[in-house]
């Protein structure tokens, strides 16, 4: 009986359940909603935010209030960093890949020192490289071209690839699996919750606590530029503000996979859950026609109602 | 003329007895020193007089009358300040703010007579004016004073109250002597107007030169009350020990030039640093040494300051014989250093983690393991929680579910897998059950039998003159007297640790 109560309070259970009934009320609202194509197309979408999610969700295990706010930027960036890169040829991809993991790191490592040597907050460290980074994109579409995605990106993306699924579900399979692989079976990843749920008894055991942090920051930032490279062969083209929509759903995915804004605790597999769970609820909001303000208001709402049920259990400035 | 009289009272927490039978006589217009061991229970005393603790039973008697302290608001309604040990300054605050904040003057009931707040906070600044420095004046933000300054606004926090009783628990630590002297030229004054004070000072010398009568607390009892001027030190000391001197006798501990080798294993040079300056002492391997005194006079800053956290500041320390570097933990660790701090849950647990992920830290530093298998590090962990009879369900269990001793045991376990050289304790035994504290000195004593050095502080006395082959007291931050062979004796300890710094 204990062991029920405990598996329905588990918040993977309870997305997954939420992700069923959604699916359910998005085929009667629009019949078909809930058909095998769209369900594709809904996880590939999925995929595109998870990946971002997952680096999201180091930083946040890290603690000390740990969150990244320039996601978003960093995946504009690096769309059109891709783009410009490859320029609708395949023979690019690889350079294209290199460099839009070179800019990921470079601007998780800015954040990383800045919260660690210069002792800023994660939330204003990132929010002030968010606008750095937004300034930038405004600076570079009045330059240079957006570029255009390689066919090959393209179908990597849309395209089925392996048992009817495209390549960017598998790459986030792939993620999943690495995740659960650095949090629970690397001493990299033991450190993560170590300085997340105590910092000083992590140092006092000579854990790097400094370093530690400027890596999940960094791959917070590698993450987030791999999801804009595939962002772009989702879209085709680039532009400016295209990665401006993940900071939000990104956070609320990590909240809703049941790792507390205060860190410590928690792993990938509920945020996965989580990240499906949103592009559901968005599509049905999309369906039922509420435009794109009136969908922010509903995900800003949506994690207000989550930190009641999830954020409580340690106080966050404590 | 008594002012004010406790009799027959009492406080426990829990299990703990922290009070046992407290009686206390002050009478008007004296100086009434109290002095205890630590934990003797003088501080629960004083807060059952302040109103902060109520007394489980006994009664409080003020100018004859049975009262009640129900809170601090009505102690102050009772005409009684205190003066607390932990500085309850608001840091963002005016020095006039803080002085008069017990008794704010208003204007028409409600708003702040700013007018009245300076010329009474200017009344108490003045009175230190000579011995205070330019800085404390009635509009300087408390948060930028010196330690010592700030002790001062705190004494004329006190001394604002005016009220008739006036307890000090500890007022003089930060102070230097003149401003020492210039205190107790004002309480001299005080109590010939006729006011009641409470004296707690661990200084000896102060002690004497302050008071008129002394009452001596030992485990939670009132020994006796005596007249300063027909005591001394001595015989104040001797009843702060009472009978238990022969006990104190260390009973295993091993004549340190037999039992311990004679290489150095740690030395220590004119190490100084926040809280402790110009230490210096070797530890053989083999040797467990004790660090002794009064509670925070430098015992655990110099051992965190060995550990890397924060460094010290000057001096030198030898592993062998190569020097210590002291950056961090991580370095310490690395040359063969391990600390086990007495503050578990701020320094040694890592809360809501699994308990073979508490155990392996070390481990994997140690020996830069990358991977973490949990089947190869399990085989690795179980002997070390073994050895200390550790009593867990699973490794995977959080270590939450365990009882605080246990907590404690999985701490000291992690550096059991791969033995450090130097064993740094700092109050390790603060907290647990009595079961939990006899495996672990059994294990230390082990430890020290397969050549660790090892150096301990506890603020039990009864642990250090057990266990340590030799003791160094501290006094005021620096070493005042190494105690060793049949010297290690609780007289002998509580002088070096009560005479003047």
């Amino acid at each position: 009986m204990n062991r029920l109560i405990d598996i329905a309070k588990n918040p993977l259970t309870i997305a997954l359940v939420l992700i069923a009934a959604l699916l359910f009320l998005g085929n009667t609202l629009s019949p078909g909603f809930a058909s095998g194509g769209q369900i594709l197309r809904l996880l590939i979408v999925a995929a595109l935010l998870g990946i971002v999610a997952a680096g999201q969700n180091l930083v946040i295990l890290g603690g000390r209030e740990g969150i990244d706010l320039s996601v978003g930027g960093v995946v504009s960036l690096s769309a059109i960093v891709a783009g410009n890169v490859m320029n609708g040829m395949d023979g690019g991809i690889p350079l294209a890949i290199l460099a839009c993991v070179a800019t990921g790191a470079l601007f998780g490592l800015f954040n990383g020192l800045g919260v660690t040597l210069l002792r800023i907050p994660p939330l204003v460290m990132t929010l002030g490289m968010l606008g750095v980074l937004q300034g930038l994109l405004v600076v570079i579409r009045q330059g240079i071209p957006s570029g255009r995605a390689a066919p090959a990106l393209s179908e990597f993306v849309t395209r089925p690839f392996l048992l009817g699924l495209p390549g960017i579900i598998w790459l986030w399979i792939g993620v999943g699996l690495l995740m659960a692989f650095i949090l629970h079976r690397t001493v990299f990843g033991q450190r993560i919750y170590a300085i997340g749920s105590n910092e000083q008894a992590a140092f006092m055991a000579g854990v790097p606590v400094r370093r530690t942090r400027i890596a999940l920051f960094m791959l917070s930032g590698v993450f987030a530029a791999i999801a804009g490279l595939c962002l772009l062969g989702y879209s085709g083209s680039s532009f400016a503000n295209v990665g401006e929509q993940y900071m939000l759903p990104s956070i609320i995915a990590v909240v809703f996979g049941g790792t507390p804004l205060s860190g410590g605790k928690g792993g990938y597999t509920g945020t996965m859950a989580g990240a499906v769970l949103l592009v559901v609820l968005q599509s049905i909001l999309t369906t039922i026609n509420i435009d794109e303000s009136g969908r922010q208001m509903v995900f800003g709402a949506t994690l207000l109602v989550l930190m009641l049920f999830y954020g409580r259990g340690r106080g966050l400035r404590a | 003329m008594t002012k004010l009289k406790l009799s027959g009272v009492s406080k426990a927490y829990g299990a703990t007895l922290a009070l046992r039978r407290g009686d206390l006589e002050l009478d008007t217009g004296e100086v009434h020193v109290l002095i205890g061991a630590n934990g003797s229970g003088k501080s629960t005393l004083c807060k059952i007089v302040a109103g902060s603790v109520r007394p489980d039973a006994g009664d409080v008697l003020l100018d004859g009358r049975a009262v009640t302290v129900s809170g601090p608001r009505a102690a102050q309604a009772l005409g009684i300040g205190i003066f607390y040990q932990e500085l309850s300054l608001a840091d963002h605050r005016s020095v006039a703010e803080n002085i008069c904040l017990p008794d704010l003057p208003k204007q028409s009931g409600f708003f702040i007579d700013r007018a009245a707040l300076r010329e009474k906070a200017e009344r108490y600044i003045a009175l230190f004016e000579a011995v205070a420095g330019a800085e404390l004046r009635a509009d300087t933000n408390v948060g930028d004073l010196r330690a010592d300054q700030r002790q001062l606004v705190e004494i004329m926090k006190a001394l604002a109250t005016e009220a008739p009783v006036l307890i000090f628990d500890e007022p003089t630590s930060a102070l230097d002597r003149a401003q020492v002297d210039r205190f107790f030229e004002i309480l001299r004054d005080l109590r010939n107007d006729g006011r009641s004070i409470v004296f707690i000072s661990h200084r000896m010398d102060e002690i004497f030169a302050i008071g008129d009568r002394v009452t001596v607390i030992r485990d939670g009892e009132t020994i006796d009350t005596m007249a300063i001027a027909e005591t001394t030190p001595e015989a104040v000391i001797h009843m702060m020990v009472g009978e238990q001197e022969e006990l104190a006798a260390p009973q295993q501990a091993a004549p340190p030039a037999q039992a311990a080798s004679t290489d150095a294993a740690l030395t220590v040079e004119n190490l100084t640093g926040a809280g402790f300056r110009d230490v210096s002492f070797t530890v053989r391997r083999g040797e467990i040494l004790g660090l002794g005194g009064l509670h925070g006079q430098g015992q655990s800053a110099l051992l965190k300051a060995l550990f890397g956290a924060p460094p010290p500041s000057a001096g030198e320390a030898r592993i062998a014989r190569e020097r210590l570097r002291t950056d961090s933990p991580r370095s310490a660790i690395a040359q063969g250093v391990a600390y086990v701090s007495g503050d578990r849950s701020r320094d040694g647990v890592i809360t809501g983690r699994p308990i073979l992920e508490n155990v392996t830290p070390i481990h994997a530093l140690r020996n830069r393991l990358v991977l973490a298998r949990p089947g190869q590090l399990a085989e690795k962990a179980l002997p070390a929680l073994k050895a200390l009879n550790t009593k867990f369900a699973g490794l995977s269990h959080s270590i939450g579910s365990l009882s605080g001793g246990n907590q404690q045991k999985i701490v000291i376990a992690r550096w059991l897998i791969d033995k450090p050289d130097i064993l740094l304790l700092d109050d390790p035994t603060k907290g647990i059950d009595l079961s939990a504290k006899t495996d672990l000195f059994a294990l230390i004593r082990r430890l020290a039998e397969e050549g660790l050095a090892i150096v301990l502080y506890s603020s039990e006395d009864a642990e250090l003159l057990n266990n340590a082959d030799r003791i160094l007291v501290f006094n005021g931050g620096a070493v005042s007297r190494e105690l060793s062979g049949a010297e290690r004796t609780r007289y002998n300890l509580y002088q070096a640790a009560y005479e003047a710094a």
